[in-house]
This record gives C-alpha cells, structure tokens and sequence, in this order.
C-alpha cells in the first residue's frame, strides 16, 4: 500500500460550508457588524445535506455557511466601513471619556457612513426583480412608519419609512392599480397589481404597539434599512412611468385650494407639506403637465395563436377591470371622525371617489360635512342626530367589500346601526366542491348582474314576513329543490286519487308527436359514452378513477354538510333575535 | 525672601501695580514707634521683621489673577476699556429679537443665491437633525437677560444720540461706497470666510445617512453605470465589484412573504370560516397539552418506587435481621472447559464429502441452465415484471420529488434552536368586535414580521443573551438601618 494518507474532512462537503464563527473570524468583524452584512448582501445560512460531516465529525448545532458565498462577502467596499465605523465609535467613546467636547464635535461631523445603491442594484438587477420582492418591503416600512418615536428605532428611520409610504400610496392612487383589501385582526392587507406584479403588502392598524420582547429589533432595524432604500429606488422608478414629479407634488390646483382652506391651523410649511401629501385628499403634479387624460382607444390585434373566442374573452376582462377601477367615481365620501381616515381615504381614492373628512382629524380635507353634493357618509356609530336626506349613511364595511366585489353593493345591508354582513377574504380562491359560503353565493349572483330577492339581505322584512307566516325558507335552496318537490307533489297526488276511487281515471287520449329535444339527447348520448368507457377501464385505471370520484363525492358531501350547519346556525341566530324582537 | 522668589518683575517696582485695596492698609506700622532690637540672628530677623506690606502686595495679585486673570496692568487697554459707539444704547436693554450676532454673520448678503449643496438636503442642519452648537444663544446671554419686572430706568440717552454726526457721515460715506460697489471690508472678510466654508464642504462631499429622511434617491436602474476607467486597472487595484454569483439570487424558501391569514381572521368572519378557524387553534392547542401531560408523566415519580410502610420497615431493619436463607448452599457448577477431543476425518470420509460437493455444484449449473431455458417461455411475464418495477420506481422518485417540494417551503434547522411557529391569532367568538371602531388587532405585526423572516430561512431563530451575572451578590447590612427579624 502505496501513496499518503488521506485525511478526514479535507474534501467533500466539509470544505464547502464555514461556521458562522469562523467566517466572522474571516472577516474580521464582530458578530452584530457580520449579521448585518449578511441581511444586508442577502447571503443567508445553509443546512447542510450532511452534518456531520461538515461539522467534522461533531454533532453539536451550529450555523452553516456556504464558503463561496462568505469568499463572495470577502469583496464587499462595506465590510471596510463597518470597520471605519468600529474605529469610530472607538474614538468618539474616548473623546467623551476625557470630556474633550471639540473632538466629539469634530469625530461626528465626519462620522462615516455608507450607501446601499450598489447592493440594491447588484441584488435586483432589473427593475421588476425589485418589484418581485416588495411584499416584504412594503410590509416592514408600514410597521416601522407606524412606530412611536420612543427609542426603538432611530426616529429619522420612522420618518423615512413614513415619507416612503406615503409615497407608494400616492403611486397607488394615481396608478389605480389596487385590487384586493381584506380587514384581519392583524392589519389590513391590500393587494395591487403594478406593472403586471401581483404585490401583497399589511398595514398595521393605527393604534399603540406592544412591543414584544422576543424580537431582534437590531435585525428588524438592519432589515429597514436596506428596504427603505429599496422603495425608495423604486418609487422614483414608478413615479417616472406615471409621468410623476418625483420628490412628489401636490398639483398646483390643488395646492392652492388646500391652502386656502386651513393655512392659519398649521404652523410650518415643510412640516405640513407631508402631512399634506399624506391625507392623500389631492392629486399629484405630473413632470409634463398632461391637459386632459386623453384616453384613446387601443388597436386590438390577436396574439398568435388565439382565436376570436379567446380575444372576446380577454377584452371582456379588460373591460371589467376598467370597471372595477372605477367604482367610486362620481361619488363624494365624507369620513366621520371615528372611522380610520387613511386606509379609507387611501381605497376610496384609488377607485376614484373623492372624500373629505372632518377639519379636526387631518389637514386636507376637501369639503365640509354640510357640503351638499356628498353622496355617501361612512359612519361608525350606532346613531346620529343630524342626518342629511340626500346622502347614505354607511358603515365604512361598505367601502372594502365594494372593492372586494369589484361593484357597488346595495348599500341597506351597510346602513348605519344594521348588523354588518361578514366580511370575507378576497384571497381565498374556491375550487369547485368546496364550500362557498351564502354570502359569497349572494355576491356572486350580484356580480352576473341578477337582482338577489328577499334572500338574506333584507332580514329585517324577512323575519318581519316570518312573524305573520312562518313557512317561508331561505329561497337559495328552494330554488335547487323545485324540481323534486313538484315530483313528489304529483305522486302524492296520484296516491290520493289512488286511495278515493279504487278504479283510476284512465283514458285514451290521441298521441301527441313528442318533439325530440336535440340537446337533451345529446347530452345522454354523452352519458352513456361517459359509461361505456368507464366500463371499458382497465382495472388499475378504474381504481384511480374510482379514488378520484370518491374524492369529489366526499368534498360535496363536506360542503352539504357545512352548509346544513350554517343553515342551523342561521335559524337558531333568526330565533334568537326574534326572541328578542318579542320581548321587546 | 519668600516672596520674591515667585516670579521675576513682581517684588520690583511697587508702585507699578494698581492696587485694589489701597485704603485697606492705612500704613499702620508707621504711626508707633518702632522697637529697637537686635537683628543680628538669624531667628530674631524672622520674628522681629513687618513682612506684612509684602504679604498684602501678594494677596493683591493673588487677587487680582483669580478674579482678572493676571495682573491688571499688564493687560493691553483694549481688554480692560472698550469704546462706548452709543449707537446701541438705544436697545442697550436686550431686546429678545435681536437675532445673535452668529446668526448675522452667517448671513450670506449677497445677491446672487448660494450654490445649493446637492449632497445634503439641508444646510444648516447636521444630518442628524440637532441644530448646530453655534446656533444655540450663549449661556451667558441667557444669564444676563434681565428677568426682573421692574423697567429699566429711563436712559437720558434715548432721544439724542452721541456722535451722530460721525456717524451719520459714516453712514452717508457708506452708502457713496456700496452705490460704487464697493464692499466693505469686514463684510468682504466675512463673504471669503462663508465661501472657505463652502468649499470646503463640497470638498468632502459627505453622502447623506442612510436613514435620513430628506435623502435623495434617483433612476438606479436606468443603464449601464459610466465606468470611466480600465476594467484591468480596476480589477488589479481590487475597486472592481465581483459579480454576484446566480446562486444566490434563489431565495432560500419558497413561501411568499406575506402569507394572508385564514378567512376565518376576518375582523367579522362568516360563521363557519370563524369555527374552522377556531378548531386549528384548538388542534394546537391539544397538541401542546398533550406534549406537556406526557412530558410529566414521564418525570413523575414511578408509582412502584413509592414508599409504603413495609418497604420503610424493610429498609429501617435492613442489616439488623440476619438472613439465614440467603446464606444456602451455592451451586458447585462450573464450567468445564470442553477441549477440541475430536477424531480425524478419515481419508474414506473426505472422499465422500469432495464428491457430494462437486455433485452439489453440478447440480446448481445445471438448474441455472435450465433456468435460462425456462426464461425464453416466460417472457411476457418478465416483461411484465419489468414493467412493475419501472412503475414502481417511478411512483418512489415522484414522491421524493414531491417530499423535496415540500421541504424548501419548511424551516430549516439553521442553528442550535429550532423553528417554533408562533401562536395562531384569533378571537374567540366572545372577543369579537361587531364594527371597526370597536375591533381590537390580535398580536403584532413585528413579531408576525420577524417569524416571517425565520419561516423563510433568511435568520436563525436566536435566543435573547440571557444576563449572566459574572460575579455573586453580596448580602450586606447598613449600620444605617438593619433587617427587622421577628
């Protein structure tokens, strides 16, 4: 036996993965500055296929890395900053230390610092890369610009978070581009789609944080401060595809009109001029001012390989998302002071509602409540003494689910003081056999255009007609059921007629030619095609078909099921309040 | 002589100085007769001697040192004595508009705009948003503003104002000067001053913070960054940015980064979404029951080990009574080592054996003959066979493939704690609000935000670094007060 001696761990995946120590070691920093870093290049660590292998025979649990990538860090012009920034913090803590106060002037006029723009660029290196991952980015700006200025975070981040996400929203607005919201008990999450990108982002409610103790603030911190350079690369980017003047600007029409309103309440003009832009009550100036939207009718050409069905199709759906984009215009909302200003100003002005709000709440507001014009008044109490005639007045529900339905929704479901109908969430995407609540069946009707009747959204008449007669049911599953009780009526009766005079009413009468309806046998002849080539299976096949059937058959049998227990559910509320309504 | 070893000029010339107590020492000495007596030691001349004119000299300049800062005399006359204009005395009473006079200064007076600094969006404020210190008015300005209710007394100087003339010719001078477009001196100073400043601003060109919140930001995917100098050059003197391998562009999970909640965490769920949601939080909630009921009965006490009154007695009287059972025969067995005592096969023997194994091994080649043979006929079934195994391998390899789907969207043991999900949020029917005014949000978004980012593999689940205390306390009485023992 000739040649050396191999040596354990000196090849394979052993060489390929570093503990996380010892790439710290590598380069030289400490284990916050080497987190950081790592957050910021977007190098995360690996689990190795073989641990212990990699970990050289141990078993202990460490954080691995890919070598490649720590030799990749090794490159990085920042990983010098954090090291200037180390010395720094060194000296300025020396400086205080001997109360030498001209040093610690001098050390922080030049404290050093770094720019993210080439990260951001070498990590998305097309626009729309960055647009992929803006969900997170969006999320994590909402949350820090909601934050209260205690010493969480540095207070020029919040601001930054805020002044970047008012930003977007005004994007959002002018480019109409939002297309789902749904309330949690989280925060609120809106969907958009920009530039063909489905983007999903949460807002957070606006009340007071708790903040839990569990949380890295310092990553979270680090997090921010990579995405708050992302956005705002990518606004400017949005805002030049609108045409948009990019440090945004009210338009000059607009500016006047608010200035006019409420000049005296506020007190310094670059203060408000974000709180300004961040009542989002006014549109925003364009680089070219464009006179009037001139909208003109695009050419449609075929895309190869489609039909003229498929065009039809596809124009049908551009014009309902034309639709959907529009649903407010022509309205004027007036907020009440009690309902969240922003999230409803935001949604109503993206669909091209114009609203105002109390002077009280926010700077911008348009009109007054005693404006005429005003068509609808969202309201979030259970009474009001002063009521217009000429306005609705409804819960601000109304608004999310409008949009959620892409139509405006009958607004006496929503009225002021009325038991809201749930609201559901517009992400849930039902495949068929699945349970589909009644009041997305409602919705759904109400989208094909057929008027609903007396179903669930007049309750109050319903339980009212119920009082005097109680035989009526939901006219949903009456509607499916028709058929077999007109059946059953018959037979029912024939069995009298059977059970009075012994001898039936028989007769002959002239054969009528009985016209042979074409659909009808058609789709028998489909059946019995459908039949013969199940028995025609082979025996492997017609297990698999039987396993899928008995799938389908189970999820209809669940859905009956749930949709019994919800009729149950709804008789024992109907009970209830009727209970009520009688000891009343 | 003590005191004129202090320093050089002092002990000279006495009337040099300004004394500050000149009546305090009204030559006291002089008026008595002065006392004959013998200075010839060395003793008496240090009782007998009036040194006391040389120690209130000293005192003096003591004196005046702590209070002036040196000797009054010595210091020029611009220092003690200042010109009184007059021109001031007008507003001598510190009106509180004045602006300072940094703030004139600063000033720029010139028409033209000042260059408008690209790099940072304000000027005056540092990028940490805290006015400068030179900003902020002199603490001695504060102290010397006069705070008492009482009016100043009415200044004769009001209505006339001393040198007018002088000044009114300065003035007029002035005006002749700035209408020739002449700057004034001290003015042209001051504009060079403002200038260096500038200049010297631009020339280090500091990049604003990353987190400032005025900071610019510009078109970053345009095109193709100018790179102005040779890539070679570049890349030997390492400024040349190494290329991001593609490898890491895939994230490290396939989860999305918002994941919506179910609809039943709808702020007014559908009933039945509301219940599903509910049973999730009840599954899980079992699940953790479960894992602690067994975790407890594990670390219970075995019911068996429990002590009862005879096991106690047993064990009080252990070694008291002598057992005399245990003390029965032992068995003698043991072992015997078998030797190998077997006999040689015979050479008959061996014979026998070599043949039944060569006739075995006949045998065996024959079968796998016909084997082979046998094989031709049942081709179909092998085929068959073939065909099963294949299917067979095929169903297993798609299901790895599925199981390795479903594990890059799972977290990935990255470090020493493992990945625990957080509580599911909910409300219980009881909690929940029937409009939005009155709704209250369940859990936080940082904490569903940080999850996230572990759900994602993108950080190792940590621990906060508990405190470890490197040293123990100390428990220590005051005499103060003591511990009240009862």
């Amino acid at each position: 036996m000739g040649g050396v001696e191999k040596k354990k761990y000196e090849r394979g995946a052993a060489t390929n993965y570093i503990t996380r120590n010892k790439a710290r070691k590598k380069l030289q920093l400490s284990l916050a500055d080497f987190r950081r870093l790592c957050i910021l290049k977007g190098i995360y660590p690996h689990e190795p296929k073989h641990k212990k292998v990699v970990n050289k025979g141990s078993t202990a649990p460490r954080t691995f890395y890919l070598l490649k990538d720590i030799r990749f860090l090794l490159h990085e012009p920042i990983v010098n900053k954090f090291r200037e920034y180390k010395v720094f913090v060194r000296k300025l803590r020396k400086a205080y230390g001997k109360a030498e106060w001209t040093a610690v002037q001098r050390l922080r006029d030049n404290k050093p610092s770094y720019k993210l723009d080439h990260i951001i660029k070498e990590r998305y290196p097309t626009f729309i890369d960055a647009l992929r991952d803006l969900d997170d980015t969006l999320s994590m700006c909402f949350l820090f610009s909601t934050f209260a200025r205690t010493g969480k975070c540095h207070v020029q981040t919040i601001q930054l978070c805020r002044r970047l996400t008012v930003e977007w929203m005004n994007y959002i607005i002018t480019s109409r581009c939002l297309q789902k919201v749904f309330l949690s008990i989280k925060g609120i999450y809106y969907q958009a789609d920009v530039l063909g990108q489905l983007i999903t982002w949460l807002v957070p409610y606006q009340f007071a944080h708790n903040h839990p103790t569990d949380v890295d603030y310092r990553v979270m911190a680090t997090f921010t401060e990579f995405y708050t350079t992302l956005l705002g690369f990518v606004n400017f980017r949005l805002y030049q595809t609108l045409n948009l003047a990019y440090p945004p600007k009210l338009d000059s029409k607009d500016e006047a009109e608010l200035r006019a309103e409420n000049d005296e309440a506020y007190a310094m003009d670059s203060e408000s001029y974000l709180e300004k832009l961040s009542a989002l009550s006014a549109s925003l100036a364009r680089v070219v001012s464009s006179s009037e939207e001139e909208e003109v009718e695009l050419d449609q050409f075929p895309v190869e390989g489609e039909d003229v069905e498929q065009l039809e199709a596809r124009q049908k759906e551009q014009l309902q998302t034309e639709a959907h984009k529009k649903i407010f215009e022509g309205l004027k909302f007036f907020l009440n002071r009690e309902v969240p200003r922003e999230p409803l100003a935001f949604i109503i002005r993206c669909f091209g509602g114009l609203v105002s709000w109390d002077k009280s709440v926010c700077i911008g507001g348009t009109f007054d409540v005693t404006d005429e014009t005003i068509t609808h008044q969202i309201v979030d109490r259970p009474s009001l003494d002063k009521q217009y005639i000429n306005r609705y007045y409804v819960q601000p529900q109304w608004v999310f689910d409008c949009v959620n339905a892409s139509l405006r929704l009958p607004v006496e479901d929503y009225f002021a003081g009325v038991t809201l109908p749930p609201h559901l969430s517009p992400f849930v995407v039902e495949k068929d056999g699945d349970y589909v609540p009644p009041e997305k069946l409602r919705l759904r009707a109400l989208q094909r255009g057929e008027k609903p009747e007396n179903a669930e959204s007049s309750e109050e008449e319903e339980d009212e007609e119920e009082d005097d007669n109680d035989e009526e049911e939901g006219s949903d599953d009456e509607d499916l059921d028709e058929e077999e009780e007109s059946d059953e009526r018959n037979l029912k009766k024939m069995e009298q007629q059977r059970a009075q005079g012994k001898a039936l009413p028989v007769k002959v009468t002239a054969g009528k030619v009985k016209a042979e309806n074409r659909a009808r046998s058609e789709q028998e002849e489909q059946a019995e095609e459908k039949r013969l080539a199940i028995m025609m299976m082979k025996k492997r096949e017609k297990y698999l078909y039987d396993k899928i059937m008995f799938g389908k058959k189970r999820k209809v049998r669940e859905a009956n099921k749930l949709a019994a227990k919800r009729k149950v559910h709804d008789e024992t509320t109907k009970a209830e309040k009727k209970k009520k309504k009688a000891k009343k | 002589m003590a005191s004129g070893t202090r320093k050089g000029g002092m002990a000279a010339p006495r009337d040099g100085f300004l004394s500050f107590k000149t009546d305090l020492n009204p030559s006291g000495p002089k008026n008595k007769k002065k006392k004959q007596l013998n200075k010839n030691k060395k003793k008496s001349w240090g009782k007998h001697s009036d040194v006391r004119d040389v120690e209130e000299f000293l005192e003096d300049v003591r004196f005046q040192e702590r209070t002036v800062g040196g000797l009054i005399s010595e210091k020029p006359d611009d220092s003690l004595f200042f010109v009184d204009a007059g021109g001031e005395r007008r507003d001598s009473n510190l009106d509180k508009d004045k602006p300072l006079q940094d703030d004139v200064i600063l000033q720029p007076d010139s028409r033209i705009p000042a260059p408008t600094d690209v790099s940072s969006g304000l000027d005056s404020e540092k990028p940490d948003g805290s006015r400068h210190r030179k900003d902020k008015p002199l603490r001695i300005d504060v102290i010397l503003q006069s705070d008492s209710r009482i009016p100043a007394p009415k200044d004769v100087l009001a209505h006339q104002i001393p040198n007018a003339k002088k000044l009114r010719v300065i003035a007029q001078r002035a005006q002749q000067l700035e209408a020739r477009g002449v700057v004034p001196r001290q003015q042209r100073l001051l504009q060079a001053r403002l200038q260096r400043s500038l200049a010297r601003k631009g020339k280090a060109n500091k990049p604003a913070a990353n987190n400032d919140p005025q900071r610019g930001f510009y078109d970053l995917w345009s095109g193709a960054a100018a790179e102005t100098a040779d890539p070679w050059y570049l890349q030997q003197t390492k400024k040349m940015l190494v290329k991001r391998p593609a490898r890491l562009n895939v994230k490290p999970s396939t989860l999305p980064a918002v994941e919506v909640p179910a609809p039943g965490a709808s702020y007014n769920p559908d009933f039945l979404s509301h219940q599903a949601l509910l049973r999730q939080g009840h599954e899980i909630e079992l699940k953790k029951q479960k894992a602690e009921l067994r975790l407890e009965r594990q670390l219970a006490f075995p019911k068996e080990q429990i002590a009862t009154r005879e096991s106690v007695f047993q064990e009080e009287v252990e070694g008291l009574i002598e057992d005399s059972e245990d003390e029965g025969p032992h068995d003698e067995y043991t072992p015997q080592y078998q030797a190998a005592s077997r006999e040689k096969k015979t050479e008959r023997q061996r014979k026998w054996e070599r043949q039944l194994r060569e006739r075995e091994k006949r045998w065996k080649a024959l079968r796998q003959a016909r084997d082979r043979q046998q094989q031709l006929f049942r081709l179909r079934s092998l085929k068959a066979e073939v065909l099963r195994q294949e299917e067979t391998t095929g169903l297993r390899k798609e299901a790895r493939r599925a199981k390795k789907l479903e594990e890059e969207s799972m977290p990935r043991r990255l470090g020493k704690l493992k990945y625990q999900e957080p509580d599911l949020d909910l409300q219980l029917s009881s909690e929940m609000a029937g409009s939005l005014r009155k709704l209250k949000p369940e859990g936080s978004i940082l904490k569903d935000r940080f999850k996230s980012l572990q759900k994602r593999n993108l950080i190792e689940p940590r621990e906060r670094a508990k405190f470890v205390r490197k040293h123990k306390l100390k428990y220590v009485e005051k005499r103060a007060f003591r511990e009240v023992t009862l």
